[in-house]
């Protein structure tokens, strides 16, 4: 007995959800969300040479933003910027305006310090201190003064981590003692600890196996909902993986063949850059035919 | 340990439940035409046309599902052989779809000739066994299961026979009865292409179950008789 | 190479075996409790002893805060574009190659005479301090850089200042290090002679010494006793030799062992 068909709702057709399979975030979605980032026409150069030029681009809140190109494309130089990093390399000069939720990270009466603790950032290489597990990730809240719970801030910490089961019988065990992969989560739990805004991760997984690679991405899953993660790989399949929105950046050489500077090409949502990228240098990249 | 890559799995469920949701709409299509069919119902063949369009929906979704999810996860092994069992399998239900949808023009031209009980009972029995190959196809791919795969070949014989019981009655019928005689012979040939289909999906079963691409049977090969 | 290790601890072996045996005679407690005397029987070296002691003390508690936070700040917070912080660079190892008695003579026309502080045991300190100075900066400096700067750049990411990154990780991580140089340093300035004879070591001095009093220091004892005609003097003086070995190659144990013990794999 067939009633009307069209009438008829299976009860498992949900449109919504039928929507989203696969898709991700779409730029719209994506654009609704608070800007955390603006960048407009950010230079950086090094003793005058310059290594990055006029890049302007946004970032949204509780996204992963991947910035993918090949070496010396100012990628890492481009990470930097947002936390000010950049300070402490003599000779470095940022041009342009960063805005973080709208105010000036360059103004003059910015503290760089105040810039770090709520913009955290991972590096390529794990760098823990050596010193205990526990006053790794108690580092952070004690050079800022926030004394109070520390052993409950460590705790949260290495949960978000995913880091806790494996430590929490060995907290005062010396950190170097670690596998790389818990290393570079324990670096994590550290930036955590101070409970930032960001977290900058800079090629957080190429010195990891693929499996410590696997946890790492899953972590940025899971993280993503409370933080806002940009990333900086040279692997472009991580950066599908795990990006919602991806910068392509390239290389430009002057006509002598002397200086070479960055610049950003194409950015847009993963599912575009690996599907249908608009700029011919990026399809090139992400197909490997260009290195 | 615990699972790694939670969101591709997850990703990869909600790909295959979309291929639950789009055999639930072909599975009411088949047995809307097939009802409009013999019932002889021009309104009823009217909503199939119409709810096409929302089998092609689904179909589209999941193109585009599966190519986001390869160009982002580059899935390997198993994986990659139950996307591309998905994809075919796609493929299949929206041709099942359009085939419906060619019944229901059918009925709508033949709606006001004369009807012969042989044959109706013909395509009810047609119309059952699609539904059955359709089901059992989409269980073999959720199940992994090879041999229930090829299971379809038995159902898909009894199409055929059912096929060319349509065909002797319309001969028997002689040549009064030529329009309507046509259009049958279109709309058995239909219903017999579903089971096809439905067979092409069980075969996509037994590759993501084996790793083995293998064609059930091949006309070349096939040692019964054409008619 | 065989060879020339044989030649050299072969040395240093019949150094210290003609020593200990010459001494061996005259080591005992009247060595360490009695003053100097000129009968031999009852001399012993004890302001010597306590002078050299002193003196160590003076130098650690200079040398060390001055050495290490030099060092700190030529390799943290220098900039090096400036020609004066490159000056200083180049001239740090050549002070630590000055033979000692130039300082000696500095300290004399300097800390003796022109600050007026006279011939006393400040005085020796101060003038030790110099000697080994540039030392425990080389050291410090050498055991600062051994840190890596991803500790650095980590600390700084999580929101340090400058300083709180060297108090609180180049700094301890540099310990190990800075411990060792300095107990070389030190060890080397127990051992020193001629810049205390050049501000006034006084050779006999049979008083117990303090900050501001005349003093003597053991190498300047030993010296002193060697010059003296009565054979008993000799064995004496070698006694005394034994001391100051064992207090020289104490601390150079120690500071083996240290680095040792602590030392890093980054």
């Amino acid at each position: 007995m067939v009633t009307p068909m069209t009438q008829m709702e299976s009860p498992r057709i949900d449109s919504a959800r039928l929507a989203e399979v696969s898709r991700g975030l779409d730029r719209a979605e994506i654009e609704r969300r608070e800007k955390v980032f603006s960048v407009s026409g950010l230079g950086v150069s090094y003793h005058g040479k310059p290594a990055l030029e006029d890049v302007t681009l946004d970032v949204h809140r509780n996204t992963v933003t991947a910035f993918i190109g090949p070496s010396g494309c100012g990628k890492s130089t481009f990470i930097r910027c947002f936390n000010r990093m950049n300070d402490l390399i003599p000779g470095a000069k940022v041009e342009g305006t960063v805005l973080y939720h709208g105010a000036d990270l360059y103004a003059r009466d910015v503290d760089p310090v105040d810039v770090r603790r709520r913009i955290g950032m991972v590096f390529q290489k794990p760098n823990p201190f050596p010193k205990s597990i526990y006053d790794n990730v108690a580092f952070g809240p004690r050079v800022l003064g926030l004394r109070g719970g520390l052993d409950e801030r460590v705790e949260k910490a290495l949960h978000d981590a995913a880091l806790w089961d494996e430590v929490k019988d060995r907290l005062k065990d010396g950190a170097l003692g670690l596998s790389g992969g818990q290393q570079q989560r324990l670096c994590i739990a550290r930036a955590l600890a101070v409970e930032p805004d960001v977290i900058l991760m800079d090629e957080p997984a190429s010195a990891l196996d693929p499996i410590s690679t696997t946890r790492i991405e899953d972590l940025m899953h899971e993280l993503k909902r409370e933080y806002t993660i940009v990333i900086v790989t040279h692997n472009m399949q991580q950066a599908a993986r795990v990006a919602d929105m991806t910068a392509f950046f390239s290389v430009v050489v002057d006509d002598d063949g002397s200086a070479r500077r960055g610049i950003l090409v194409e950015y847009d949502t993963t599912a575009k850059i690996f599907t249908t990228p608009s700029d011919t240098r990026t399809e090139d990249y992400v197909t490997g035919r260009f290195g | 340990m615990a699972q790694l890559r939670a969101s591709f799995q997850e990703e990869l469920r909600e790909l295959e439940e979309l291929l639950d949701v789009e055999s639930d709409l072909v599975l009411r299509s088949v047995r809307a035409a097939v009802e409009a069919l013999v019932t002889r119902d021009p309104e009823l063949a009217d909503e199939v046309i119409a709810f096409d369009d929302d089998i092609d929906e689904v179909y589209l979704r999941a193109q585009e599902a599966v190519e986001l999810l390869l160009a982002r996860q580059t899935p390997v092994a198993s994986d990659l052989r139950l996307v591309l069992a998905i994809l075919h399998s796609n493929v299949h239900f929206e041709r099942m779809g359009d085939l419906c949808t060619t019944i229901a023009k059918l009925t709508k031209l033949s709606a006001d000739l004369p009807p012969d009980e042989v044959l109706l009972t013909a395509f009810r029995e047609m119309g059952e066994r699609c539904e059955e190959m359709i089901r059992i196809a989409l269980e073999s791919l959720h199940a992994r299961d090879a041999t229930l795969a090829e299971s379809l070949i038995h159902l898909d014989e009894l199409i055929d026979l059912s096929n060319r019981r349509v065909v002797s009655r319309l001969l028997e019928l002689g040549p009064e009865n030529l329009e309507w005689g046509l259009r049958a012979i279109v709309a058995s040939r239909c219903l017999e292409r579903i089971g096809d289909h439905a067979v092409d999906i069980g075969e996509r079963a037994a590759f993501l179950a084996t790793g083995e691409f293998r064609e059930f049977t091949d006309a070349s090969r096939d040692p019964r008789p054409l008619t | 190479m065989l060879f020339a290790m044989l030649v050299a601890f072969g040395t240093l072996a019949v150094l210290l075996v003609d020593t200990l045996i010459t001494g061996w005679p005259e080591l005992d407690r009247q060595l360490f409790s009695g003053p100097p005397s000129t009968v031999p029987e009852e001399a012993g070296a004890r302001p010597a002893i306590l002078a050299t002691l002193y003196l160590g003390l003076i130098v650690l508690l200079l040398s060390v805060p001055i050495g290490v936070l030099t060092a700190i700040y030529l390799e943290e917070y220098a900039d090096r574009e400036r020609w004066w912080n490159r000056a200083i660079e180049v001239n740090i190892q050549n002070l630590a190659a000055v033979p000692s008695i130039v300082y000696g003579i500095l300290g004399l026309a300097f800390i003796v005479r022109g600050i007026g502080v006279g011939r006393v045991v400040l005085a020796g300190g101060l003038i030790l301090t110099l000697v080994v100075l540039p030392t425990v900066v080389v050291a410090s400096r050498e055991a600062i850089r051994a840190v890596p700067d991803s500790i650095r750049q980590g600390a700084f990411a999580l929101g340090a200042t400058k300083w709180q990154v060297v108090w609180r990780q180049v700094l301890p991580a540099s310990i190990p290090g800075m411990a060792t140089g300095s107990i070389l340093a030190l060890s080397r300035a127990v051992g020193e002679t001629a810049p205390l004879i050049m501000v006034g070591a006084i050779v006999y001095v049979a008083f117990d010494p303090t900050l501001f009093g005349s003093y003597t220091a053991l190498p300047v004892q030993i010296y002193n006793w060697t010059k003296q005609p009565d054979p008993t003097f000799q064995t004496l003086a070698a006694a005394g030799a034994i001391v100051l070995l064992t207090i020289v190659l104490g601390m150079n144990a120690v500071a083996i062992f240290l680095r040792n013990r602590y030392r890093r794999q980054w």
